[in-house]
């Protein structure tokens, strides 16, 4: 038994990376996708697990210090560093991973089975937001087993919203027997039902519009996340480093820049490759799936970013980009200031435009309002959130001394905190 | 010059790396030389327009401006085997006849 313990305890010693590349290379294997591709997706993947944690923490070093700095200068506390899909480190990388895939594919074939979703969960890498939730629940409840519980909960209530938005976004898109089961994106399109319906029943409002090709001439650039985060970066920078030492400043400012830029071009690069070494196993899921429901309707789960193809999705996000972090500053107990977080915008708007029928203005009033609860909720979640990459030995160092990590995603998602409310409510909290 | 087969997504992580896994093994498979293949972000295809011989967009198109033909790459995600055969031909046909 002592042996067995010391050796799992050597194996998660191993570090994220290296646990990844083995639990892929087993799990290859076990859905038959030949050596090579399992071995190779399987190095693939850690190695954009550790370029993604290479790409964070370039970020964590340059705005830890800028948020300080604003918080001690005028007295706001927005001290929570924003990590986004830096998650996604969490859900490759935590103890449960494998458990979390293989159980959400048993509990969704069981679904399907018995006639309670039609949505097939084979999007293997949109597991990622079920298992990031995973992983913050273990640090909440010090439990793997209630993690994989939790995030497979997650993940199940995914596919029923699925199902209640698949045909809408069929229709919008041309797409035939898909369904987007994936984390804050179905969940946009649910918020935006009931508050379209109250738009369009307000005079005014209702055939207020904007032309996206026009917003796209004037502000196409800010949609290129890479500009974007130039940009932002600057302008924190304005309010941390403006004014101080003998170039006012200026020097702090334009590297701030520089790094956010680095981040919203380079964080996006390394998920890519993450999700790349999955891509062996989804194709091979995705035949089992579907060789064993082909009589039926069924809708394929795929990747929110098939949504994106609308001109009124990035005209909305640039609208928003500004609005929210604006928002998230003035509201009062948000304690972080979006900025990697601001890319899952356009997922969101993806999910709302098929409502919106591509109203730029409904989009915007709709996300804005969306917005709202995830700025609360990744304050709120932060200590698990923060907890969560310190059990995994990331940034160990940086939160000793007080670092805060959240992001709108994961942290803030909605469904993912009422599931983290239910485990604390059933008293499973150890923090 | 290098024809360029463009593998267009909203997000470059996930449907576009499906996608261009299996054109790159059909391009491969060809032999077919001075192809690339390469996985584009819808916000930044304008820096691109001109130098694509086709785009497989894993999106709806909606945009009639790219200056190459435009196929629609769903079946790489949830299309069966055939499907997919179907649509790599064709693929490499526009990307012979271009």
């Amino acid at each position: 038994m002592q042996i067995i313990q010391s050796a799992i305890g050597w194996f998660l010693g191993l570090g994220s990376s290296l646990i990844v590349m083995f639990v892929l290379l087993i799990l290859g294997l076990g859905f038959r996708v030949g050596f090579a591709k399992a071995l190779r997706g399987g190095v693939t993947t850690a190695v954009g697990l550790a370029g993604l944690f290479l790409v964070v923490n370039v970020i964590i070093s340059a705005l830890q210090p800028a948020v300080q700095a604003i918080a001690d200068r005028m007295g706001i506390a927005k001290a929570i560093v924003d990590v986004n899909w830096a998650d996604a480190g969490i859900a490759w990388g935590w103890p449960g991973t494998a458990a979390v895939i293989l159980s959400i594919i048993v509990v969704n074939i069981l679904m399907v089975v018995l006639k309670l979703t039609k949505t097939i969960w084979t999007d293997v890498w949109s597991y990622w937001h079920g298992s990031a939730l995973a992983g913050i629940i273990w640090a909440l409840t010090g439990s793997v087993a209630w993690g994989v519980v939790g995030g497979v909960i997650y993940l199940a209530v995914g596919s029923l919203m699925s199902d209640m938005t698949a045909k809408k976004y069929q229709e919008f898109n041309d797409m035939p027997g898909i369904g987007v089961p994936c984390g804050t994106t179905v969940q946009a399109s649910l918020f935006a039902m009931p508050v379209v319906w109250l738009l369009d029943r307000i005079p005014g409002v209702k055939d207020w519009d904007a032309s996206p090709e026009g917003i796209k001439k004037r502000f196409g650039l800010v949609g290129e996340p890479m500009i974007l985060g130039l940009i932002l970066g600057m302008i924190i920078g304005i309010f941390a480093y403006g004014g101080t030492g003998t170039d006012f400043g200026v020097a702090k400012i334009l590297t701030l820049g520089m790094n956010v830029a680095v981040m919203m071009l380079l964080l996006p690069r390394m998920v890519g490759i993450i999700a790349e070494g999955l891509v062996p196993i989804t194709m091979s899921v995705v035949q089992f799936m579907k060789e064993r429901f082909k009589n039926r309707e069924i809708f394929v789960a795929v990747d929110c970013a098939v949504l994106l193809g609308h001109p009124a999705v990035m005209a909305s996000s640039v609208i928003l980009f500004p609005l929210c972090v604006l928002l998230a500053a003035i509201l009062p107990g948000v304690q972080m200031l979006p900025i990697a977080s601001l890319a899952v915008i356009p997922f969101w708007a993806g999910a709302v435009v098929p409502y919106t029928k591509g109203n730029v203005i409904k989009t915007v009033i709709v996300l804005l309002l969306y917005s709202i609860p995830f700025m609360y909720f990744g304050t709120l979640t932060v200590d698990q959130h923060t907890l969560a990459f310190q059990n995994m030995g990331q940034y160990a160092e940086q939160i000793g001394q007080g670092l805060k990590l959240a992001s709108w995603d994961v942290g803030g998602d909605i469904l993912g905190f009422i599931i983290q409310s239910l485990f604390k409510l059933f008293g499973l909290a150890a923090m | 010059m290098a024809k360029l087969i463009a593998v267009v997504c909203g997000a470059g992580i996930n449907t576009s790396t499906i996608a261009e896994d299996q054109i790159r093994e059909k391009v491969e498979r060809e032999g077919l030389r001075d192809v690339e293949v390469k996985r584009i972000l819808y916000p930044d295809i304008e820096r691109f327009i001109g130098m694509m011989t086709v785009v497989v967009s894993m999106t709806k198109i909606f945009r009639t401006d790219l200056g190459a033909p435009t196929v629609q790459g769903m079946p790489f995600l949830i299309g069966t085997k055939e499907e997919k055969e179907a649509l790599l031909d064709k693929i490499i046909q526009m990307v012979k006849a271009a």
